[in-house]
C-alpha cells in the first residue's frame, strides 16, 4: 500500500554469508543480506529487502552463560557442537553464532581448541556460522587466525571489530575470504569511521556488517533503536560508508534486573518477552540479522518475521 | 501548505485583546505558525479564517485527548517522523479489551487492574491506560450493561466504546458520554450519526477505512460535520499493512502534504493472532492508542517498558536530582559512595545496595543524566564537580569519616579527586552486581 519514502536514492549494499556445496563450502544454505532501497517494510513492492535472519548465540565455555539459559536447556550446553545442531534443528534459528568464551579463562593459551571447536561446531550444524573471537587484545591474533582457517571456504561472519581492534579481525576476514562484524557504541559517526578505517586496510564493503551495539530493552536500547534508524536512513539517503546490513544483539537481555529476579515459575517467559521486543523493534529500525539466547525466542521470532516479510524465506529476494 | 506568521496575522481580527492569552495579535499569529498554538482560543475568528487557519495551523498531529481526570490522556502532536529527531511526545495509550458478552466478574476484574496495577521502572509509574469495550452481543442493553459495570468499578480510567452501531453506541455514551471516551468507529455509511454521538457527548472518534485515500476522505467529510477530534484505523486485515500505512500517514502529515491523515493512529491487536508482534510494531510505529487482549505478566512489562524506551526524550536522559540519598539507615560511619544522575544508572546501583542489606549514602553528582563511563568519557565527571558537591550538599558533616567509593569505571579519576577533595578515594568494583560483596569486604571503619 504505501509509496516510497520520498528523498531517498541510496540503497543497502549485499552481504553474502555461508557457502553451500556450489558455492565451494560445505553449509545446507547461504543467505545475500541487504537490497533494501526504502525504510523496513516501506515500498514493499520493491524494495522489502531480504527478510530479518534469527541468530542463536551459543559458546565454548558455557561458565560464561546466563543460567537461565544453562537451567533451561540442560546438559546440551556442555557440548559445544550438539548445542549447535539444536540451534538448527530443535529451535529453528537461521545462523548459530558462537561466541569463544573459554578465551575469557585468565591466561588462555589452548590455541588448538580454537580450530577444533570451530570445525566441530561446522559439522554440527549445516547453516552459516557467526564467530566471536577472543577478549582479549593479545590473543586476537592467533584466534582469529585459527577460527578464520578452520572455516576456511565457509564465508563465516567473525566478529568483533572495534575502533581501537580491528587489525587482526580483519586480517583473518581477509586471508579466508570471510565477512565481519564492525561494532561501534551507539554512534553513526564511529560507525561510519570504522567502515573507512577497514575500507583503508583492504576489507571489501560487502564484507562487513554493521553492528551498532544494541542495549537491552530498558536498559539503553532506545539509544541503539536510534541509532540504526540514524545509520540506515543516512545509507538510504546516498551515504555508501553507511549502507552495509546491520546486526543487532540485546546480548545483556537475561542478565537485566526484570529479567534476572523474575519470579521462577515465569522467568523464562520474561526472558523470551525482553529477547523479542528488543529484537523485532531492531528489526523495524533496519537489522538484517537479529541475536538471541533464548531457545523459546527463535520461532516466535521466525513466524513473525515471515508474517511480515510477506512470507519469504530467508535469503528469498 | 505551511502559513507563515504574517500571512496568519492579516487573518486574525487585529484586536490585540489579549483573550487568546497572547498579549497581541501578532505573537498569537506567531505561535500559530509553529504550529503550537490553538485556533479556538481567538474567539473572534470568522469562520473563513477559521478553515484557512484549521488546517495548517494545528499541529501536524491532530492533539486529541480521551478521558477525564488523573488518567486522562492525549496523543497526537508530534513532530518529527524519527525519534533522534527531536523527541516523540505522547506516548500511546494501551487498552486491555473487554467485551459485553462476558460476565460482570471477569469485565470487572480486568478494568480494577488497568485501575490498579503499576509498575516502576527507573523511577516511573507504568500504568497500562484503559478498557475497550466490545459490543460482541449486538444488544444495545447488554452494552450499555457491560459499561455501565465497568463505570461502577470506579476506577475512572479512559475508554473506548467499540460499538459499529450508533444505536448501540449511544446506549454506551449514555452511562459514559460525560467521561470523553473514544467513539469507535465512524464509517462511510454512519459517520453521520456516529459524528452526531461524538458532537453531543464532546468524544473524541476513530474513522474506519480499507485504505489511506478513504481515511483521508473520511476525515475531510467528518470535519465537514464539525467533528476535527479523530483518530484513523490502522487495524486492517494484515498486520503486514500496518507498518508501511503508519510510516506513510507520518511522513506525510509531518511534510503537510496529506492535512487529512494528520491525526493519531488506532490500532486494535485483538484482530491479530501475533499479539506481541502487533503490540511491537504500534508502539514502536505511531500508533496513538492500542487495543489489546489483557497482557499476562511477561508481555505487560516488556509492552511498558518499550513504550518507555521509544518515548523517553533522546536529548534528555531520565535523571535523577543530584544530592545525597541514603540506603537502610546509615549513620556518621556509613560508606559514601559517589555516583552519577542517569536514573538507570541510579536505580540499578540501588537495586544492588538494597540487596547488599550495608547501610549506605549515596552521593549523586550532576553529569547531566550521563552513565558514569559515558560522563567520564565525555569529561562530565570530573573532581571540580565532586569538589563542589561534596560542598554544595554539606557531605562533609553528614559523616564523620573522609573516604569516597567511586565507580570502577571512574578510576582514572581516582588521583585528581583525592587531590581536590582531600578526601580518601576507594575505587569500588566496575559492575554493580559486586558492590554488595565489596562492601562486606572492604569497607571497615
Ligand atoms: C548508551 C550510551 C551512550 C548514550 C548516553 C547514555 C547515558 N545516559 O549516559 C549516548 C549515545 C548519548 C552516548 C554518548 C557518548 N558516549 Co557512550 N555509551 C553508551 C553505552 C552503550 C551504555 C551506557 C549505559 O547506559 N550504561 C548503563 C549504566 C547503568 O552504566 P553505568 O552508569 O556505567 O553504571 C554501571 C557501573 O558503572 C556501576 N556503577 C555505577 N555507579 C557506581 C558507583 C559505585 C560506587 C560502583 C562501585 C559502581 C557503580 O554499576 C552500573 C551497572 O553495572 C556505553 C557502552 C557500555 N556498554 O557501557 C557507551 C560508552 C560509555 N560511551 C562511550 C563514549 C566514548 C561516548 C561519547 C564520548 C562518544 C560518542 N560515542 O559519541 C559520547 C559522550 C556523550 C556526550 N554527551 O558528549 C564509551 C566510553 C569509552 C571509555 N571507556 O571511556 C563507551 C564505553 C562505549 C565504548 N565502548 O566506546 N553514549
Ligand atoms: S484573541 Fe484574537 S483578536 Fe484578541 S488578541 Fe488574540 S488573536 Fe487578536
Amino acid at each position: 500500500m504505501a509509496e516510497n519514502s520520498p528523498d531517498l536514492g541510496g540503497k543497502i549494499g549485499y552481504v553474502v554469508l555461508g557457502a553451500t556445496k556450489a558455492e565451494d563450502g560445505t553449509r545446507s544454505v547461504s543467505y545475500r543480506l541487504g537490497g533494501e532501497s526504502d525504510l523496513p517494510f516501506i515500498g514493499m513492492k520493491t524494495s522489502l529487502g531480504s527478510i530479518p535472519l534469527v541468530a542463536f548465540e551459543i559458546c565454548d565455555d558455557p561458565s560464561y552463560w546466563s543460567p537461565i539459559v544453562t537451567s533451561y536447556t540442560g546438559d546440551l550446553v556442555s557440548d559445544t557442537p550438539e548445542w549447535a545442531t539444536a540451534a538448527e534443528q530443535q529451535y529453528g534459528a537461521d545462523l548459530v553464532r558462537l561466541y569463544l568464551t573459554s578465551t575469557k579463562r585468565r591466561g588462555f593459551d589452548d590455541f588448538p581448541s580454537i580450530t577444533k571447536v570451530t570445525e566441530d561446531v561446522l559439522s554440527g550444524t549445516g547453516l552459516p556460522l557467526v564467530v566471536e573471537g577472543s577478549n582479549e587484545p593479545a590473543i586476537d591474533s592467533e584466534i582469529f587466525q585459527r577460527c578464520g582457517e578452520a572455516g576456511q571456504g565457509e564465508r563465516l561472519l567473525l566478529g568483533t571489530a572495534e575502533a581501537g581492534r580491528y587489525r587482526s579481525v580483519a586480517a583473518a576476514a581477509m586471508a579466508y575470504n570471510h565477512s565481519m562484524v564492525a561494532q561501534s557504541p551507539i554512534d553513526i559517526n564511529l560507525a561510519k569511521q570504522l567502515n573507512i578505517l577497514l575500507r583503508e586496510i583492504g576489507v571489501k564493503a560487502d564484507h562487513i556488517m554493521i553492528d551498532p551495539y544494541t542495549g537491552s530493552l530498558g536498559y539503553g536500547f532506545e539509544y541503539s533503536y536510534s541509532v540504526m534508524e540514524r545509520i540506515r536512513y543516512a545509507a538510504l539517503k546516498g551515504d555508501t560508508d553507511l549502507a552495509m546490513p546491520m546486526i543487532a544483539s540485546a546480548m545483556d537481555s537475561l542478565s537485566v534486573k526484570e529479567v534476572r529476579e523474575a519470579d521462577p515459575v515465569i522467568r523464562d517467559d520474561i526472558a523470551v518477552a525482553w529477547e523479542f521486543y528488543a529484537a523485532l523493534s531492531s528489526a523495524v529500525a533496519g537489522a538484517s540479522i537479529v541475536c538471541v539466547r533464548h531457545p523459546k525466542t527463535v520461532p516466535l521470532l521466525k513466524l513473525a518475521f515471515r508474517e511480515l516479510w510477506a512470507g519469504k524465506k530467508p535469503g528469498e529476494f | 501548505m505551511v502559513l507563515k506568521a504574517l500571512d496568519i496575522y492579516k487573518l486574525l481580527p487585529k484586536k490585540n485583546c489579549k483573550e487568546c492569552g497572547d498579549p497581541t495579535c501578532l505573537t498569537f499569529a506567531m505561535k500559530l505558525a509553529s504550529g503550537k498554538g490553538d485556533i479556538d482560543k481567538c474567539p473572534y475568528l470568522d469562520l473563513n479564517a477559521k478553515n484557512i487557519l484549521g488546517a495548517s495551523t494545528r499541529p501536524p498531529i491532530q492533539l486529541v485527548k480521551i478521558g477525564v481526570g488523573e488518567r486522562r490522556f492525549a496523543v497526537g502532536e508530534e513532530f518529527v517522523v524519527f525519534r533522534h529527531e527531536k523527541t516523540f511526545y505522547h506516548p500511546p495509550g494501551i487498552m486491555f479489551q473487554v467485551s459485553d458478552i462476558w460476565p460482570a466478574e471477569k469485565i470487572e476484574s480486568v478494568t480494577r487492574r488497568v485501575g490498579s496495577e503499576h509498575f516502576v521502572r527507573v523511577g516511573t509509574d507504568l500504568t497500562f491506560s484503559g478498557v475497550a469495550i466490545t459490543n460482541e452481543s449486538g444488544d444495545p442493553d447488554v452494552f450499555s450493561k457491560a459499561v455501565g459495570v465497568v463505570e461502577a468499578t470506579g476506577t475512572h480510567i479512559p475508554e473506548v466504546l467499540m460499538a459499529a452501531d450508533p444505536v448501540v453506541q449511544e446506549e454506551g455514551l449514555k452511562k459514559c458520554g460525560n467521561f470523553r471516551p473514544l467513539i469507535y468507529s465512524a464509517t462511510k455509511d454512519t459517520y453521520k450519526p456516529m459524528c452526531a454521538l461524538a458532537k453531543k457527548f464532546g468524544s473524541p472518534l476513530v474513522v474506519s477505512a480499507k485504505d489511506l485515500e478513504s481515511l483521508g476522505e473520511m476525515t475531510k467529510l467528518c470535519n465537514a460535520e464539525g467533528i476535527t477530534d479523530l483518530l484513523l484505523d490502522l487495524s486492517f486485515p494484515s498486520l503486514r499493512d500496518y507498518v508501511p500505512a503508519a510510516t506513510e500517514i507520518r511522513q506525510k502529515s509531518i511534510s503537510r502534504s496529506a492535512p487529512e491523515l494528520g491525526y493519531p493512529i488506532f490500532l486494535d491487536t485483538t484482530r491479530y493472532e501475533m499479539q506481541d508482534t502487533a503490540l511491537v510494531l504500534g508502539i514502536d510505529k505511531y500508533a496513538g492508542v492500542i487495543v489489546t487482549p489483557a497482557l499476562g505478566p511477561a508481555s505487560s512489562v516488556a509492552t511498558l517498558t518499550l513504550r518507555q524506551n521509544i518515548y523517553t526524550d533522546p536529548q534528555k536522559p531520565i535523571q535523577m536530582n543530584p544530592g545525597i540519598y541514603p540506603v537502610g539507615n546509615p549513620g556518621k560511619e556509613s560508606p559514601v559512595l559517589l555516583t552519577v544522575n542517569f536514573s538507570l544508572t541510579y536505580f540499578t546501583v540501588q537495586g544492588y545496595l538494597e540487596s547488599s542489606r550495608v547501610p549506605c549514602y549515596m552521593f549523586i553528582v550532576d553529569t547531566e543524566g550521563l552513565s558514569v563511563l559515558t560522563a567520564v568519557a565525555a569529561g562530565k565527571l570530573n573532581e571540580t564537580l565532586v569538589r563542589d558537591s561534596i560542598k554544595k550538599f554539606d557531605l562533609e558533616n553528614l559523616v564523620s569519616h573522609r573516604r569516597l567509593i567511586i565507580p570502577g569505571y571512574a578510576s582514572p579519576l581516582s588521583g585528581k579527586i583525592e587531590e581536590e577533595t582531600g578526601w580518601k578515594v576507594l575505587v569500588g568494583p566496575r559492575d554493580a552486581a559486586e558492590i554488595g560483596d565489596y562492601l562486606q569486604k572492604e569497607w571497615k571503619i
